[in-house]
């Protein structure tokens, strides 16, 4: 009969089976590694157990290979499970050279299985080879006859229960002249396996338990019966001595007699044995180290971590703002003083796991600087020029999310530079240049900040024609008074460069807006500098981490807002008379040198409602760059995670996203770099 | 022919149902439009009260439905943007459906909901609407033209026994609303 | 709906024991036990209509938990596959001799477990 079924998944077993069989390989070796050491040491005799050990990995490790179709790995599994039969049932002595062979064959698994479930065609070869010499050595080896069962007073129905290896086992401890003994007992359902395995290692330090028979147990539904045919170098009533345990009997089976009934002091050595030795040939165990330090993570893995670390460091904040508010009431004083406490540990632990999370996110720039460096060789190669790119810096590690979002903007730089900044050839001689363009990635780490430089040594960027096109398109009018280095920042300006024709003249290419705003929302500055006929430096800087931020609550016109505390320099209160303009700007006279000032209110178009020691400057630095943010009120400071606002409407100018606090919803986190570079450049206002 | 058959699920009187049974509800239905859309093309909507008219949302764009929540508002963006939320650690944008379809807009109540949905990108804002009624189940030939012109967003109707509900294409209101 | 408890020590085997199993006609719940040990457990706590049992395993071997499950008035009616890899025959006889139903030898063929495992539940039911 064929009953209808539908098809089943194979590759997640796929995936488990490598896993799985890497274990049991690895117990394989252990174990084998145990029994050399024993039969070194000893007289020749070797824990069974641990050879039955090795034999059932060998033969889990068949039926895993087998079903997951990985032939070659099951052929050697099979083989190397009939030596270990072959031991364990005594036909192969611990002596034969057979015994080598296997830890090559094991090397060799372990190599098929780094490759995964496909064999090679020399990976076949290999197998067979390994095989053919395995079959040498075996017939070299006498094979032990196999002995006459000894005719025993064992309750049939446990002897019907004794698969071969145990019948063997039964045996061989007759041979050698071991006490027989039924050790019978009761326990309960719940807490069986504890009192077996306290039973079993009692028996086993001074020899072997056969086999365990569970029977129903006089109350079937809450107690099983045991009982374990043990093999011991003591009479059994000794061994009922031993073992003192409530219930239990022990009735003789077969006494022992004959040369190996050692003494007490020698059945310790079952606890001696403990210990793993390092495996014995390093040149054979290479292939069997793992193959390295470091393990692979799912960058997904890595971001719900470091969300919940997040959400963590939130909850932890109302934790503080709880044990606050309860310190501060009489009654619950002593409570909320006892829960500060607490928290402070919380705190500690909190921030070590931040810390931790952060540097396994941490990845050096040099991944990036390898595909910068591919994507210049394709050019090269396309446009026809001839490029030396260098890197420096490669070391310097940023969060990886910051690096994968950074990758689209440099190698858009990259591109800009080779297509637009390095003249042909000819050009380039004519201005006494080396034919070949040089271009340097440098990156480094400042503070709080890394800074990524792409220097070139081409054209240039002539601002006097930035100037001409920014006119011409409308984006600044003719009177505006402008540096140097502000017109050539209206080329990250998104109306600036949707003109291509644009990028001939003015040396820098399509798509700055775009790297701009990339860079703008991981919370960084781009800058460009640039001298006519000599070379261009772009710099990029950007904050180590996205992740977790402290941030600073202020409040505006009734509405709270949040700014990383990592670009607040100080906090001052500031009364109106001291504010100063000059040129429609407003200042502050800060130790000497003049701040520029920005409210917040006027920029986002809300009524500022001081309170009566008047506003508070919020002084913000973004590399050299000074300002203060004039607010209403500090509210105080807060652990953020900055998330990025989901939605149609494109992000308002200022606002870097936004972060939960509490059950209050969002507040709005600023984004400090667009507030500098508006107030310190004089850029127009909106 | 197939009769349009709303399947109200005696849902209609529940209007104060949590916000888990609707993901329960929405998904479903979105996983089975999407697979049986070809053999029955069949077709689900939300319908939505707006200004005391229903009105449908596609089914397979709503992610979730949620009460109102604490709104932080956005400076220097259009009225219709009410402001944004956070849900299970996103930020979202909430936008006044009432408005971005030119209807009156009144006061918030105990009915008023935020439709979640995703856009073709996969990004996630959300939608302020009067009330939500109910998952209505129809097919194709159900869909009309809309009888009113030049109305940009609605421009189908849906027939649901003897009454006639629009189709709010919301592609068209979310590409159309995008300037802070 | 049928109950089955996978006996195995092997995560991996028992996970391609639960989805040929799990596909089963009528509704199916498996319970899972990675040695004999756990299987005394989760034997007296829910009525199963099938054992499927690996014999190699640590502690009580599979055979000894057949020899349980049939020398007990509770569960002697259970049908009882044994999946295990070849090798021995005389494990085979015993097995089957202990009151196994069956015996299928691994690598199995899940469309042979599916059948016998089918074969095995249709009898039970129509024997109790």
């Amino acid at each position: 009969m064929a009953a209808r079924r539908k098809r089943s998944k194979q590759t997640k077993a796929q995936r488990e089976f490598v896993s799985e069989a890497e274990e049991i390989l690895d117990r394989l070796c252990t174990d084998l590694a145990e029994l050399q050491s024993q039969r070194e040491e000893g007289d020749g005799d070797v824990d069974p157990d641990v050879v039955n050990s090795a034999f059932r990995s060998a033969h889990s490790l068949k039926g895993l290979a087998g079903m997951v179709g990985h032939d070659a790995m099951a052929e050697l599994a099979h083989r190397l499970e009939d030596v270990l039969d072959g031991v364990r049932m005594s036909r192969v002595g611990l002596d034969s050279p057979a015994l080598p062979i296997v830890d090559q064959i094991i090397a060799l698994s372990t190599e098929l299985l780094a490759s995964g479930i496909e064999s090679s065609g020399s990976d076949v070869e290999r197998v067979a080879e390994v095989l053919a010499r395995l079959d040498v050595a075996l017939t070299d080896s006498p094979v032990d006859e196999s002995k006459p069962e000894p005719e025993l007073d064992i309750d049939p129905s446990m002897l019907a229960a004794l698969t071969e290896y145990e019948e063997h086992r039964l045996g061989e401890n007759v041979r050698k002249g071991r006490h027989l003994s039924l050790v019978e007992t009761n326990f309960e359902l719940a807490s069986f396996e504890e009192g077996l395995s306290e039973l079993s290692t009692a028996i086993r330090e001074v020899g072997e338990v056969v086999s365990t028979l569970p029977s129903p147990g006089a109350a079937p539904e809450s107690q099983l019966r045991f009982s374990l045919l043990a093999a011991t170098t003591v009479a059994a009533d000794q061994l009922l001595e031993r073992l003192d345990f409530p219930d239990t009997t022990v009735r003789i089976v077969l006494e022992g007699s004959g040369p190996d009934v050692v003494s007490e002091q020698e059945a310790g050595r079952a606890e001696v044995s403990e210990s793993v030795p390092l495996a014995p040939e390093a040149s054979d165990f290479e292939s069997l180290k793992s193959v390295s330090d470091s393990v692979r993570v799912d960058i997904r893995k890595l971001d719900e971590l470091m969300t919940l670390v997040g959400e963590l460091v939130i909850v932890r904040g109302s934790v503080a703002a709880i044990a606050n508010r309860l310190t501060h009431d009489g009654a619950t004083q002593r409570i909320g003083a006892e829960l500060a406490k607490v928290h402070k540990q919380l705190d500690r632990k909190l921030k070590e796991l931040q810390t931790g999370v952060l540097e396994v996110r941490m990845v050096p720039l040099r991944q990036v600087f390898q595909k910068l460096s591919r994507v210049a060789r394709r050019l090269e190669r396309d446009l026809g020029k001839r490029v030396e790119l260098d890197f420096v810096g490669g070391d310097t590690e940023l969060d990886k999310l910051i690096v994968e979002e950074l990758v689209d903007p440099l190698v858009h730089l990259i591109r800009n530079a080779i297509d637009h900044a390095i003249e042909p050839a000819d050009e380039r001689h004519a201005a006494g240049k080396p034919e070949v363009g040089a271009i340097s990635v440098v990156a480094s780490q400042r503070g709080n900040h890394v800074v990524i430089e792409i220097r070139d040594d081409g054209r240039g960027i002539d601002a006097s024609v930035v100037r001409q096109h920014a006119e011409a398109s409308g984006l600044i009018a003719a009177e505006t008074v402008l540096s140097d280095k502000e017109v050539l920042s209206l080329v990250f300006e998104p109306g600036f460069s949707t003109r291509s024709e644009v990028s001939e003249t003015s040396g820098r290419g399509v798509g700055m807006d775009v790297v701009r705003s990339n860079v703008t929302r991981l919370g960084g500055m781009v800058d460009l500098d640039s001298r006519v006929g000599r070379g261009t430096v772009t710099t990029l800087t950007l904050p180590i981490t996205l992740a977790i931020v402290q941030a600073l609550l202020v409040e505006t016109g009734g509405q709270r807002f949040a700014i990383p505390l990592n670009s607040v320099l100080e906090t001052l209160l500031v009364d109106e008379a001291s504010i100063q303009r000059s040129e429609g700007r407003e200042l502050l006279n800060l130790r000497g040198e003049p701040l520029p000032l920005r409210r917040l209110s006027d920029e986002f178009g809300l009524e500022s409602v001081p309170s009566e020691g008047g506003l508070c400057a919020v002084v913000l630095g973004l590399g050299e760059l000074r300002m203060g943010l004039l607010v209403d009120a500090l509210i105080g400071q807060q652990d953020a995670v900055i998330k990025p606002i989901q939605g149609p409407v494109r992000q308002v100018r200022g606002i870097a996203g936004a972060t939960e606090i509490g059950d209050e919803g969002a507040v709005l986190v600023l984004d400090v770099s667009s507030f500098v570079e508006d107030t310190v450049r004089r850029k127009d206002a909106a | 022919m197939s009769e349009a058959t709303p399947s109200t699920n005696g849902l209609a009187a529940d209007h104060e149902r949590e916000p888990e049974n609707w993901e329960a509800l929405a998904r479903r239905a979105a996983r089975r439009s999407g697979e049986e859309a070809d053999q029955q093309e069949l077709v689900e909507f939300l319908t939505c009260d707006l200004a005391g008219a229903p009105y449908a949302l596609p089914v397979d764009r709503v992610r979730e439905i949620v009460r109102m929540r604490p709104l932080t508002s956005v400076p220097r963006t259009p009225d219709w943007l009410l402001g944004v939320i956070t849900l299970r650690g996103e930020v979202v944008q909430v936008l006044d459906l009432r408005m971005c379809l030119g209807l009156p807009v009144s006061d918030l109540g105990r009915r008023t909901r935020i439709v979640v949905l995703h856009a073709e990108d996969g990004e996630v804002s959300g939608l302020l609407v009067d009330g939500v009624r109910s998952v209505l189940r129809t097919d194709e030939s159900a869909i009309c033209a809309s009888s009113l012109t030049d109305v940009g967003a609605v421009s189908e109707m849906c027939r649901n026994g003897d009454e006639f509900v629009s189709i709010v294409d919301l592609d068209h209101v979310l590409e159309s609303h995008t300037d802070a | 709906m049928h109950r089955i408890l996978i006996v195995e020590d092997s995560e991996t085997m028992r996970s391609m024991l639960v989805a040929t199993l799990e596909e089963l006609e009528g509704p199916i719940k498996s319970d899972q036990a990675a040695s004999g040990f756990e299987a005394l457990r989760l034997l007296p706590r829910e009525r199963y209509d099938l054992i499927v049992t690996d014999i190699n395993m640590p502690d009580i071997n599979g055979l000894e938990l057949v020899s349980f499950v049939k020398r007990n008035e509770q569960y002697a009616t259970v049908p009882v596959i044994i999946v295990s890899t070849e090798g021995s025959e005389r494990d085979r006889d015993k097995g089957l001799e202990l009151g196994a139903d069956a015996y299928l030898v691994k690598p199995f063929d899940p469309d042979e477990l599916y059948d016998v495992a089918t074969s095995l539940l249709a009898r039970s039911r129509q024997g109790a």
